[in-house]
């Protein structure tokens, strides 16, 4: 039996939430429901996209370890029942009042001490994510603060005073603070909330919301609700509510199905559950599939890849979907499910259109299985954005090459931001294959890309510049695979 | 002496600091909504609210007809209606106003509202305005010199043109306000904005009360950079007129997408010029023309252009030079203050120039800047006739190209370049000298109200407004050394409108110049009463007449006689409860206006600037030639903020300000579709620079033992001069993109320099080679 009553801890706390009886709506965002209270005002709304980190908070959850570990999200592209069994902590619960007064957190100590705020608007979610950062790793990298941080804007300090406080901040002598102290009583408290832990499904006026623990019951909502919008992470769904306002009737979240979470490996593929999060992928499949790494680095931010997973970023099919087009030189293939059968498409036939697929309406998206290439193959990603971080692409190419005494044997070319879809530009493919890899070979194979597509001007860049860096691209990737370049 | 931290700093890391949307109100607040013009350029045919009004939880739509006072808002030029009524000229105008209970309500009541046009001929762009010749005023010219006997003694002459992008301001709050009803005709604004009084005439006029009425206060704004110098005043207006007709608080917070698409941005040049020099690149005459792209509205951008027109010469002697500035009319949002305020496209323009001649003469720019750099006894006027005085250009020259390394790191580029064909590196140094001071002169004064309570303790209000800057920090520590108690005795107040009336914008980095002064010039009238009474108070005590005025001393809090200090002593609090007791008035305004400075504006010639903030830059680019990926490799700054106040946040603010200023020479880029619809109106796709885009090295200094005579403390201001130091990565980008010729092209680079930008750049060099 489902019940409808959402629980997660907050302030040492198990906080329940009956959304039925508050009359709000389940999409309602984190963000707007601690900004509502007095209380909350903390965590600051900037540009509820998820673009600049202002409302970052972190989720605490038991880890595979047995310990804490804490994610920082964006709070405006959480809804209130993605909390359910987890904890959540704002950037007031960080000070303890002693009996001296207030005492900071290293984290706003270090802000403090590095003069890492001016106007103070950003300061509570880089806070947040430095609370994250500080909870995660001793001692991190210069790499690992910026990866850390690459979700928070500051348009006053120019950042260097941030690095320095985050470096303050993650020294290993600091004494253990209050979650740390009760660290036992919060893993405890989840345990009793996810050992009990049953369906959640919420009706509140017209809108319908549910959140299955298993996969049999989430395939069976979508067959008699086969409606229902399906999401995980929600880092695109909820910009429908966040940036277009629009009122989402029938929703099945499946990001409490542990199962979906799940990576396996062997000695010939791959499979990654489509409800595993980007950043677990990143951390788990560096060494076996480098290239969808090298995406994953800048995909977003680690706010971001902490809740989007892979099934949602191909699920929607977007012209520019950053992980598409790596996923097709890996030859990758989709797994779908209904109740009745499992079904399985390389992943250039699951991609149909734009922002369409193959995918049944009482289907969900299971995994993504990606064969290991061989060594002989050489994959790459490449992505061309204004910005490095937290930008979506440009242009992205996902390239894979088979080369036998130098002559091309196999080629794939998947290029994003190109067409309507994901798109190989074949005529240079057919080109290139039994060509000997030389500069002339790519030279005039990079021409005959950029006559191959006739992309779109739009807020990212103009066609001209897709075109000419789509061919560049192929150079590019000559020039690093190439003996002798 | 540590810097003390920003005042705020701990109620910011706990989360605490309250923000207009932070405010806590009662139950009858309601929130307010703008409905804006969806098209560039129309007359208004109709406007239906009726379906609107019978939404439920809708206390208010206000149209043009409603407004009670003057349906204006412009702050210079009355040319910007409050609510449009039967015209709209660009997208983004507001057109109605909903009050309701909720965003949602409001939402659903604005979708309601059918507004029709009869769609007219829009100008989108800055090249369209020219070639229609839309001038917003007449062009104005500033000149020293014959122009024609400089190009006839020139060896060479060149002629150019550069763009430079607008740029959105990106606070982090956006404009925000809560206007609160009081008695009567009273109305109580909290607003997120730089210029409190101006808000408060707004106010005061669209609703058509006096200005008495009205108050205005400004705890802090999560940032501004110039956004909420004018724009602000919109949104207050807005906000008042809601509150007004419903008698109720409403409260304002634009939505991210609609605050990019409505308000005004940085200014979009086109600059052409012609320039003639010797063959050792010493710059003889000049010719340049600026045209801005004003918006649809005066705002103040002819306030703007002359900036640019006085920061056209950069830091350079030119003995003829001739600048035109012409500010047009577009029906695109109204253009308005951003950090530099014109001066960072003035000198972006001469730099080009500089960069221009260097590569047409084979000589690394860095030799032809500081070949054409103001001289410190002679060749030291500005084309605008002021002197520079005090010139710090060679001094810091000198230093930054010894402490950067610059000339062998130079050569060590020039040999990867040759080595390497897909990746080029560039360096560039580049100087800034920018003027301090409201052009407008009168704008040059400040007033401070300083009150001593009984405890001792001390409650500083004064003009300037906190947006993050740390201006009430600064303001703080000089009350504290002027009147030598400890800092943790002061506390500054928010700013607001009935402590200090007629304030000027905090704006032309001029918060802690002027503000400060008149913050000294309050307290030293309250020492001269402390010291009196000290004085009398001490001989009281002793039974004498021994201890004078002019020998009381006021230092750690302790007030003394220093003829006696052991005997006649004693300490702050206690002096000031025993002044009260005799009757001493404790609390007094001051005030400050900034002495010698005035000019000829018509002539274009005079003294506008009070002095000079210097400042210089290296830095070096690392550029994929394939992609136009930029690596920031390592920037130097030296910069000069006289005898700096807090150290800290000077360092904060130039770091900050390059980083700003990085931004707008590289990935914010803002383009509209054919119909005049913004087409980066979030952050989705508007990028500014993110933790990993600041350079892997990055150094800042200060110029140490450069004191300024004519400031508070032998201070400098802050803020806005550092921001052009970016244009020295914008140069080392165009450096590297040179070397895909061999440097024997000018590459043909905007600002700002995208990935596009630059790959297109790339691609014109190749096909013209």
């Amino acid at each position: 039996m489902a019940e409808k009553i959402i629980r997660y801890i907050q302030q040492g706390k198990i906080k329940e939430l009956d959304l039925e009886k508050e009359q709000l709506s389940p999409t309602t965002t984190v963000l707007n429901y601690l900004r509502s209270s007095p209380l909350h005002k903390g965590t600051k709304e900037g540009c509820a996209e998820g673009d600049c980190g202002a409302c970052t908070v972190v989720l605490a959850n038991r880890g595979d370890n047995g310990k804490l570990s804490y994610t920082a999200i964006d709070s405006c592209l959480v809804f209130l029942p993605m909390l359910h069994g987890k904890q959540l902590i704002t950037v007031e619960d960080l000070t303890t009042s002693e009996t001296s007064g207030a005492q900071l957190h290293p984290v706003q100590q270090s802000m403090v001490d590095c003069n890492g705020t001016q106007c103070g608007y950003c300061t509570p979610g880089f806070v947040m994510s430095l609370f994250a950062l500080q909870k995660s790793e001793n001692q991190p990298s210069q790499a690992s603060i910026e990866d850390a941080l690459t979700g928070n804007l500051c348009r006053c300090t120019g950042y260097r005073s941030i690095l320095d406080a985050a470096k303050l901040a993650c020294t290993p002598d600091h004494h253990p603070d209050q979650f740390e102290l009760n660290e036992s009583r919060t893993l405890s408290q989840l345990i009793s909330l996810q050992n009990n832990a049953s369906d959640l499904e919420i009706n509140v006026d017209d809108q319908r919301y549910f959140r299955p623990v298993n996969l049999s019951e989430a395939l069976s909502i979508k067959k008699k609700h086969p409606e229902c919008i399906v999401f995980s992470g929600a880092t695109d769904l909820a910009l429908r509510v966040t940036k277009r306002h629009e009122r989402l009737y029938d929703l099945l979240d499946i990001g409490g199905i542990d199962k979906l979470k799940t990576i396996s490996k062997d000695n010939q593929l791959i499979r990654i559950g489509a409800g595993t999060s980007l950043e677990e992928i990143r951390n788990s499949v560096r060494k076996e599939l480098p290239a969808l790494c090298t995406m994953l680095d800048v995909f977003g931010s680690r706010q971001i890849r902490s809740l989007a997973t892979l099934g949602g970023n191909i699920g929607s099919a977007s012209p520019i979907g950053d992980t598409l087009p790596i996923l097709f030189a890996y030859n990758a293939s989709v797994e779908l499910q209904s109740e009745s059968e499992t079904r399985i498409f390389p992943i250039s036939e699951f991609i149909t259109g734009y922002r369409q697929t193959a995918k049944r309406a009482d289907e969900l998206i299971t995994a993504v299985i990606i064969p290991l290439p061989s060594k002989e193959d050489q994959v790459k990603a490449y992505k061309v954005s204004k910005r490095k971080d937290l930008d979506i692409s440009t242009v992205s190419g996902g390239f894979r090459l088979r080369l036998e005494n130098n002559v091309v044997s196999s080629i794939t070319l998947a290029f994003g931001g190109m067409a309507a879809q994901t798109t190989c530009a074949k005529k240079a493919e057919e080109f290139l294959i039994g060509k000997i890899w030389n500069r002339e070979n790519v030279m005039t194979a990079a021409a005959i890309i950029n006559h191959f597509f006739s992309p779109l001007s739009d807020a990212r860049s103009g066609a001209e510049f897709r075109r000419i860096v789509a061919g560049n691209l192929l150079i590019k990737f000559w020039n690093e695979t190439a003996s002798n370049a | 002496m540590k810097a003390p931290h920003h005042d705020s700093a701990i109620t910011h890391v706990e989360g605490k600091s309250i923000y207009i949307d932070d405010i806590p109100v009662n139950e009858l607040l309601l929130v307010g909504k703008v409905v804006y013009s969806t098209v560039s350029h129309a007359n208004i045919i109709s406007i239906d609210i009726n379906e609107a009004q019978k939404v439920n939880g809708v206390h208010a739509i206000i149209l043009a007809k409603d407004v009670p006072g003057e349906n204006q808002m412009g702050p210079v030029i009355h040319d910007e209606p409050c609510l449009a009524e039967n015209s709209v000229i660009c997208i983004g105008q507001a057109i109605a106003l909903i009050a309701a209970k909720d965003d949602e309500t409001a939402r659903k009541a604005a979708q309601l509202i059918r507004i029709e046009y009869k769609e007219l001929d829009a100008i989108l762009n800055l090249d369209q305005a020219i070639e229609k010749n839309n001038v917003l005023a007449p062009p104005r010219t500033m000149q020293r010199g014959d122009l024609d006997s400089g190009f006839d003694n020139s060896a060479h002459k060149l002629s150019g043109q550069l763009r430079t992008g607008a740029q959105e301001h990106w606070y982090l709050e956006t404009q925000t306000c809560l206007c609160i009803p009081g008695e009567g005709k009273e109305m109580n604004v909290f607003s997120s904005t730089q210029h409190p009084s101006e808000t408060q005439a707004i106010v005061a006029e669209v609703l058509g009360i006096s200005k008495n009425e009205v108050v205005v206060e400004t705890r802090r704004m999560g940032g501004a950079f110039g956004g909420k110098e004018t724009q602000a005043n919109h949104v207050a207006a807005w906000t008042a007129l809601l509150a007004n007709a419903t008698g109720r608080p409403v409260k304002i917070r634009l939505f991210r997408d609609d605050d990019q698409k409505i308000t005004g941005k940085r200014h979009p040049f086109i600059i052409d010029y012609t320039v003639g020099f010797t063959s050792e690149g010493e710059l003889l005459a000049a010719d340049i023309t600026l045209n801005a792209d004003a918006g649809c509205a005066t705002d103040l951008s002819m306030a703007i252009l002359e900036r640019a027109m006085l920061h056209a010469d950069s830091s350079y002697y030119v003995p003829s030079m001739k600048v035109t500035g012409k500010a047009f009319r577009t029906n695109l949002p109204s253009n308005t203050a951003f950090r530099g305020f014109g001066g960072p496209q003035g000198m972006a323009g001469m730099e080009q120039i500089i960069d221009h001649i260097a590569r047409y003469l084979q000589l690394d720019p860095a030799v032809v800047r500081q070949r054409n750099f103001y001289g410190i006894k002679d060749r030291n006027v500005t084309h605008y006739g002021q002197t520079v005085e005090h010139n710090r250009l060679h001094t810091m020259y000198d230093q930054l190209f010894a402490s950067s390394d610059y000339a062998k790191r130079k050569t060590a580029i020039a040999a990867f370049n040759t080595g390497n064909e897909f990746v080029k590196k560039g360096i560039a140094i580049t100087p800034v000298k920018f003027g301090i001071s409201f052009t407008t002169t009168f704008l040059n004064q400040a007033g401070a109200l300083v009150n001593i309570y009984k405890d001792g303790s001390v409650l500083v209000n004064h003009g300037g407004t906190e947006m993050g800057q740390g201006l009430h920090t600064k303001i703080a520590q000089i009350a504290a050394a002027e009147l030598g108690i400890s800092l943790d005795a002061i506390k500054v107040n928010a700013t607001n409108t009935s402590k200090v009336p007629n304030t000027s914008a905090t704006a032309a980095s001029a918060g802690t110049d002027l503000n400060g002064m008149a913050v000294k010039n309050a307290i030293d009238q309250l020492k001269e009463r402390i010291t009196k009474f000290a004085a009398e108070e001490f001989n009281r005590r002793n039974n004498d007449s021994v201890s004078l005025a002019e020998n009381i001393e006021i230092k750690n809090g302790v007030v003394f006689d220093r003829n006696d200090a052991k005997q006649r002593s004693s300490d702050f609090a206690t002096i000031i409860g025993l002044a009260y007791l005799h009757q001493v008035s404790l609390s007094t305004a001051g005030f400050y206006k900034t002495p010698d400075i005035g000019w000829d504006k018509q002539l274009g010639w005079g003294r506008p600037f009070n002095y000079y903030a210097f400042g210089m830059a290296v830095s070096e680019v690392s550029l994929d030639v394939l992609t136009g990926d930029v690596e920031h490799l390592r920037t130097e700054i030296l910069h000069d903020v006289g005898d700096s106040i807090n150290e800290a946040i000077d360092i904060g603010q130039v770091e900050g300000g390059y980083i700003q200023g990085l931004g707008w020479c590289t990935t914010e880029d803002i383009k509209y579709d054919v119909k005049g619809n913004l087409l980066n109106h979030s952050p989705d796709t508007y990028k500014l620079p993110g933790i990993r885009n600041i350079p892997k090295v990055f150094n800042v200094s200060l110029l140490q033992n450069a004191p300024n005579p004519r400031a508070i403390r032998k201070s400098k201001a802050v803020a806005e001069p550092p921001f052009m130091l970016a244009l020295s990565t914008w140069l080392a980008i165009k450096d590297a993109i040179a070397a895909t010729c061999e440097n024997q092209q000018e590459p043909p680079l905007p600002i700002p320099a995208t990935n596009e930008a630059i790959i297109l750049a790339i691609n014109k060099l190749k096909t013209t080679h």
